[in-house]
């Protein structure tokens, strides 16, 4: 788990690889990688790539990066963690390759030898990396399925350059930081910039499940290898009269994904809150043999003794199940100190992170380097109320579709006063325009501002020309395009999963947990635990998240499994707004605070960042 | 497998200037080995013009409507046709309508003023459906990229090759004592004096001759080209150098002597804010002459690195000499740093740009 880098200069007149804005791009990810770094370039000074290691698997000098194969003619630097490389490496044995050193990276050189661009397939697990291939003059740029390790890249028709950190790319100095109105708007709709977009118009997110080579005529299109509504779309009709036992076909699930999430050369702990999901992992993990888990919690001096105070149930869980039980506490104090550091380490807007910012930093404070984290099961077994609504409000609203013109009239009927008088969100003037929709009803549950409302806060042109070049609605439709239809839950369960989990929640992992170099592993996050779940249909009749619940032996507690779901249960909603200057009274609405934190977070000056 | 292109162009054969002398360097590159070029230009006679294998031009139509129905009816005679070219973004949008209406692939080629000048609703549709685009420079590449939404894979570079009449040797000691430029140093700014182009910096140089006499006496600025801008010119040389015999104005220079003149010089100055390429600094640095241009428009890629010479900003005068002054002793160019714009270099940029056109799908409507 690192942070990786790379320049290549593919065109002819293009000035050889400079190692000094490569070492400024390695330099800018520090935090990801404090165990090592390492700078390479290709003999012609045409290639470079640049590694900051976090040490994880094989911890010796022969797993340091960039790495090359025996032969040469590979080089990788590689950012993730590969689950399954153990039995890679025995298949790849016994075709006949020979390994120098233990590590996934050097399985991955030799997955490339033998199966190209087409390996990405074979691995289980989070990853992104540059791969160069010195006998074609190839460059492979890949990210995992679904989107846990970030990559960026910027290409200005000579080079081609790619980070882990949209920042990085910037702190080379070469590019141009000229903001992208695509970007910037889908901040402000969605809290957070909805991918293949950054705000600055050079800079591009290689989408989740795809993979791009760059020739010596320049990069090619991103090439999608994986896809959530595909995914599920197959699980589905695979299953057709399967699943006798889906609780027991659950409980399998969960415990081979924890089991290939706890490979690692160091101790693995986890991110334990009040919560059935992360209880799970962590009763899964003690099933399995884990030995010296330690569970970090955050607890919050403003819930001691109250009912949304997680620490006394996550304390009961971390003795049911032997864990050593790290409770943090965090206070507004130490939050407004970090203030300025969490902006620092935030390498795209986005409204949420804080918590996992401060649940990383308990992690190192503790030794930690790897942490599970129940990020995911919301979208995998329906946790989230949208898998109630979405349906409900697309059966009910979609007839109202048929008369055009209707829902923006009633939009404009509903002015701001008067759906604040009615005591509605003002976002749901657009209930009758938006909520017939898969793609409108979830826009309107998951966005921060809606479209009409944009244009108090952004400048005319760039609010026109933003939203015709990311055309939200269109992007958020293509998420559901598969070869079949899916049913109501895996619609869901695909708009979730592609968009607020992988631009927000994996994305805001990434940033928060590498700024204090701790890995977050995602086991709920798995292509390959993803197919083995029972299908959408079966898990909605299944009450899932009660099912995960009986995973571990014993089972969670009574407490936890009747706990009504809290959602943001932090008093860290009051802190970013009053953070963002509102005016907050006791009970803070956090959809409110989200809106004025989002204002907040964009003043900080996107635009033009600080390189350094 | 023949491949057939119908190249819809302003220029090429039968005529000068930039935008002919590239489409002409970009057919040579691609003629021949199984494919074939169609040529309907707006302007020139290649009437008694040899031109090379796997390239025949049709007669040029310069009304826009006809060169539209022309356009189909030669896209039938030379039918089946597998890419339609566009060599300018004024007509793309019937380029656009050629190729759909053929079912061929769409390429097209962007120069540079071209691309912040017409900003059409309609240009920019018919931009944005190019299966692929090539641009001359990496700033006409990104100035299209703010503009229309095109996927940044499909936006290519292919920057202008080097005739290989240009190349370092000895000065021409005919010429100098022609031209009497005294013992020097010289330099030298080569292009079009045209009231519309006034952005190429010569006044920019003027105004920066009196310091640089201060520390070369025999200092002389020779000015090659001609245009309607010229008597305003030399009027404001006479008013900013200080010295009439500061500044030479030579006229026109036909082609075969500008080698000679390169070689000639000690310094190639052109401080130009908007220039879409400027051939001239690839010309001069391949000559063996260091070269200086301005910042703006895609003079950054005739000169990539400090190899050749530097970039500097028009308006600040302390910087031009500042640069004059660095690099009039630094000696001449590596020919190395040259090396990757010559032809057989070019000619296989323009094949893998081909060949990348070619294997990917045609572009459905709407499709990134």
């Amino acid at each position: 788990m690192c942070g990786i880098a790379g320049i290549h200069a593919y065109l002819g007149p293009a000035a050889p690889v400079d190692r000094a804005e490569l070492a400024r791009m390695n330099d800018r990810m520090a935090a990801r990688g404090p165990d090592g770094s390492g700078l390479w370039l290709s003999d012609d000074g045409r290639v470079g790539f640049a590694h900051r290691r976090l040490a994880i698997i094989d911890l010796s000098d022969a797993g340091a990066q960039p790495m090359h194969s025996a032969c040469g003619r590979h080089t990788i630097t590689f950012n993730g963690e590969i689950y399954n490389y153990r039995e890679l490496r025995a298949e790849l044995q016994a075709k006949g390759h020979s390994f120098r050193s233990g590590s996934d990276t050097e399985v991955m050189l030799q997955l490339y030898a033998e199966y190209g661009a087409d390996m990405v397939g074979r691995l289980r697990g989070m990853f992104a990396f540059g791969l160069w291939d010195a006998a074609k003059r190839v460059l492979l740029l890949a990210r995992d399925p679904l989107g846990i390790k970030p990559l960026y890249w910027a290409d200005d028709g000579w080079t081609m350059r790619f980070a882990s950190q949209a920042k990085a790319l910037l702190a080379g100095g070469k590019l141009e930081c000229q903001p992208d109105p695509a970007g910037i708007v889908g901040f402000h709709l969605f809290g957070s910039v909805p991918e293949p977009f950054t705000v600055w118009r050079g800079i591009q997110a290689l989408p989740a499940g795809t993979t791009l080579i760059v020739d010596p005529s320049g990069p090619g299109a991103p090439r999608r290898y994986y896809d959530v509504a595909t995914a599920l779309g197959d699980r589905a009709s695979k299953s057709v009269g399967a699943a006798a036992e889906p609780s027991r076909q659950l409980a399998e699930a969960v415990r081979d994904s924890v089991r290939h999430h706890l490979v690692a050369d160091v101790p693995v702990a986890v991110f334990l809150s009040a919560g059935l999901d992360s209880g799970a992992l962590l009763g899964t993990m003690a099933g399995l043999g884990a030995r010296d888990v330690t569970a970090v919690t955050l607890g919050f001096g403003e819930f001691k003794g109250l009912p949304n105070d997680e620490v006394p149930l996550a304390a009961e869980m971390a003795e049911r199940y032997g864990a050593r039980h790290v409770v943090r506490t965090i206070d507004r104090t130490e939050f407004e100190h970090d203030l300025q550091a969490i902006f620092d380490a935030m390498d795209l807007p986005t409204i949420d992170g804080i918590n996992t910012w401060f649940v990383a930093k308990a992690a190192r404070e503790a030794g930690i380097k790897v942490a599970l984290s129940g990020l995911g099961a919301d979208e995998c077994f329906g946790g989230y109320p949208s898998f109630a609504d979405l349906p409900r409000s697309v059966h009910w609203i979609r007839p109202f579709s048929w008369f055009p013109g209707l829902g923006v009239l009633a939009r404009h009927a509903l002015s701001t006063d008067i759906t604040k008088g009615l005591g509605l969100h003002p976002k749901m003037a657009g209930i009758l325009e938006y909520g017939g929709s898969w793609a409108g009803a979830y826009m309107l549950r998951r966005s921060v501002y809606m479209p009409w409302e944009l244009d108090e806060l952004l400048e005319p042109t760039a609010l026109r020309e933003g939203l015709r070049r990311l055309a939200p609605l269109s992007g958020i439709a293509r998420a559901l395009q598969a070869g079949r239809t899916l049913g109501a839950f895996d619609k869901v369960a695909t708009l979730e999963t592609t968009l607020y989990m992988r631009n927000q929640l994996l994305r805001d992992a990434d940033w928060a947990g590498m700024a204090h170099g701790v890995e977050i592993r995602v086991p709920y996050v798995d292509p390959f635990f993803l197919a083995s779940l029972p299908p959408g249909d079966v898990l909605a009749r299944l009450d899932a998240k009660q099912a995960v619940a009986e995973v571990p032996v014993p089972p969670l507690p009574a407490a936890i499994r009747s706990r009504p779901k809290t959602g943001f249960a932090t008093p860290v909603g009051r802190w970013l707004s009053d953070a963002a200057g509102a005016s907050a009274g006791h009970g803070v609405d956090f959809s409110a605070a989200s809106r004025t934190w989002a204002l907040r977070v964009w003043q900080h000056g996107w635009a033009a960042p600080a390189p350094g | 497998m023949t491949v057939r292109i119908l190249a819809l162009v302003t220029d090429a054969y039968g005529m000068r200037g930039g935008i002919a002398r590239y489409n002409r360097d970009l057919f040579e590159a691609l003629a021949g080995n199984g494919v074939e070029i169609f040529v309907l230009p707006r302007h020139g006679n290649a009437q008694g013009l040899t031109l090379p294998a796997g390239i025949s031009q049709f007669p040029a139509v310069l009304d826009r409507l006809r060169f539209c129905l022309v356009s189909l009816r030669v896209a039938w005679r030379c039918r089946p046709v597998d890419v339609v070219f566009c060599g300018h973004v004024f007509m793309a949008p019937f380029a656009r309508l050629v190729a759909r209406l053929t079912g061929a692939r769409y390429w097209l080629q962007a120069h540079g003023t071209e691309v912040w000048t017409d900003r059409s609703e309609m240009v920019r549709r018919a931009i944005e459906a190019a299966d692929m685009v090539s641009t001359v420079s990496r700033a006409t590449r990104r100035l299209l990229l703010d503009w229309v939404d095109l996927a940044p894979c499909r936006v290519r570079v292919l920057p202008n090759t080097v005739d290989d009449r240009f190349t370092p040797g000895p000065p021409s000691e005919a010429m100098r004592n022609r031209l009497q430029l005294g013992p020097g140093p010289v330099l030298l700014t080569v292009g079009r004096l045209s009231s519309a182009e006034r952005y190429k910096g010569h006044e920019q140089v003027f105004a920066a001759l009196p310091t640089l006499r201060r520390q070369f006496p025999d200092l002389v600025h020779v000015v090659a080209g001609d245009g309607d801008d010229r008597a305003r010119l030399e009027q404001r040389a006479a008013e900013l150098a200080g010295d009439r015999r500061a500044v030479r104005f030579l006229g026109y220079v036909p082609d075969d002597e500008l080698p000679d003149l390169y070689r000639l010089a000690d310094l190639f100055v052109m401080p130009s804010s908007d220039e879409g390429f400027g051939i001239v600094y690839l010309e001069a640095a391949a000559c063996g002459l260091r070269v200086i241009g301005g910042a703006g428009g895609g003079s950054g890629d005739a000169i990539p690195d400090g190899r050749v010479g530097v970039v500097v900003d028009p308006d600040d005068r302390d910087a031009l000499v500042a640069a004059v002054l660095h690099l009039v002793g630094q000696g001449r160019v590596d020919p190395a740093a040259i090396e990757p714009y010559r032809r057989p270099h070019f000619a296989a940029a323009a094949a893998r740009l081909l060949a990348r056109l070619l294997a990917q799908p045609r572009r459905m409507r709407g499709a990134a």
